[in-house]
């Protein structure tokens, strides 16, 4: 039996994460592993080799809210102030 | 038995079956879409059902009927993609290697999505690529961005006990089942397998032994519990010897092959009534 519990709202402004695999500051300061990047790629594309310089080849996302624990350390360390963190 | 040995063992475990490496099982992997060109690959097969996100809006709000329906879902999906994989001990993993050709070090995909490490030299390499399909890799330049090493058997046994030493977990992970593809150096909470078994309980088979103590010859120092990726192992305070939960374990053996004393000893999963048939 899984015991109800409001996860924190993570979001994170792509206009603003263009570059997280070069940057990736988020990935490896959290204490709990919320955060992903994912190479995006279009079906066609989808052989290609992603240089991560480039703004959006990668995409930041959070899918892991379930362990965030809001210690805000993200929030902190992102220079560009993309991560925003709800707790319901 | 595990539904794995059951449909490919043949009577023996399915990764000691050595068809299960055979080139021609490479083929059998997609039948019908999985071979158009440079479009053959992994990722042919779309992904469709419940999301990671569907299940945790369903624990938010506590349905604990969807929360099933969704793991299941999940665990049915990997199996129709013949993905998924089982925790495999040292020893056995030693003999498995024996029976794959060629073999390959490359890059680890999940440190790579979730820490966005790149392993880029050939030293780096904490994961392993085997079967016909490793000849390809050229083809998805993305995936093995640092290139590939190929060893032989000795060398990646050597590699293997290395990466024991150094604490890691060893998956074999299937790539269009029955086809062996795949051998992975894991640990919690940064391998994705692991963390979905330990977190939701699907996607990974546990191995076929169990670790035991012997009180006898423990003398409780705790190398060990640093050494369990699956929260098993603990120091019994009462008794100052090392616990395992063996509901919790996992039969990596890490513990075994950590243990200074030979304290540890890996049992046979099948020999013990209520464990035989705990899987997940």
């Amino acid at each position: 039996m899984t015991i109800p519990r409001k996860f924190p709202k993570i979001t994170i402004d792509q206009e603003k994460c263009t570059v997280p695999f070069l940057c990736k500051k988020c990935l490896q300061i959290c204490p709990m592993l919320v955060f992903r990047v994912e190479r995006v790629m279009a079906r066609e594309e989808r052989l290609k080799e992603m240089d991560p310089r480039i703004d959006g080849n990668y995409s930041l996302s959070a899918p892991r809210r379930d362990k965030c624990t809001v210690c805000n350390k993200c929030i902190e360390v992102c220079p560009v102030d993309a991560i925003k963190i709800e707790v319901a | 038995m595990c539904y794995l040995c059951d449909e490919y063992g043949e009577g023996d475990v399915w990764y000691l079956n050595p068809k299960n490496y055979a080139r021609n099982m490479y083929r059998l992997r997609a039948p019908g879409t999985g071979f158009r060109g440079a479009d053959a690959g992994l990722e042919t097969g779309e992904r469709a059902g419940p999301t990671l996100e569907d299940l945790l809006q369903a624990i938010e709000n506590g349905q604990q009927a969807e929360i099933d329906r969704i793991k299941r879902e999940m665990e049915e999906a990997t199996r129709k993609r013949g993905m998924g994989g089982q925790v495999v001990p040292l020893k056995d993993a030693d003999r498995m290697l024996e029976l794959s050709s060629p073999i390959g070090l490359i890059a680890c995909i999940c440190r790579k999505d979730w820490r966005a490490i790149d392993e880029r030299s050939e030293s780096e390499y904490t994961c392993m690529g085997m079967g016909v399909g490793m000849l390809k890799w050229e083809r998805w330049p993305e995936r093995y961005k640092g290139g590939v090493k190929f060893v032989n058997v000795e060398e990646a046994q050597e590699w293997n006990h290395k990466m024991d030493k150094r604490g890691f977990v060893h998956l074999l992970m299937l790539f269009g089942a029955p086809f062996i593809g795949g051998f992975c150096q894991c640990d919690y909470p940064d391998c994705l397998y692991i963390r979905n078994a330990v977190d939701f309980g699907y996607g990974l088979l546990k191995g076929h032994h169990v670790a035991t103590v012997n009180y006898d010859i423990c003398n409780g120092c705790g190398l060990c519990i640093q050494r369990c990726q699956f929260g098993a192992l603990k120091l019994e305070v009462t008794n100052k010897k090392a616990n395992i939960d063996q509901f919790a374990c996992y039969g990596c053996g890490l513990c075994e092959t950590g243990c200074n004393r030979g304290a540890i000893s890996l049992l046979e999963r099948k020999n013990i009534p209520a464990l035989a048939e705990v899987w997940t």
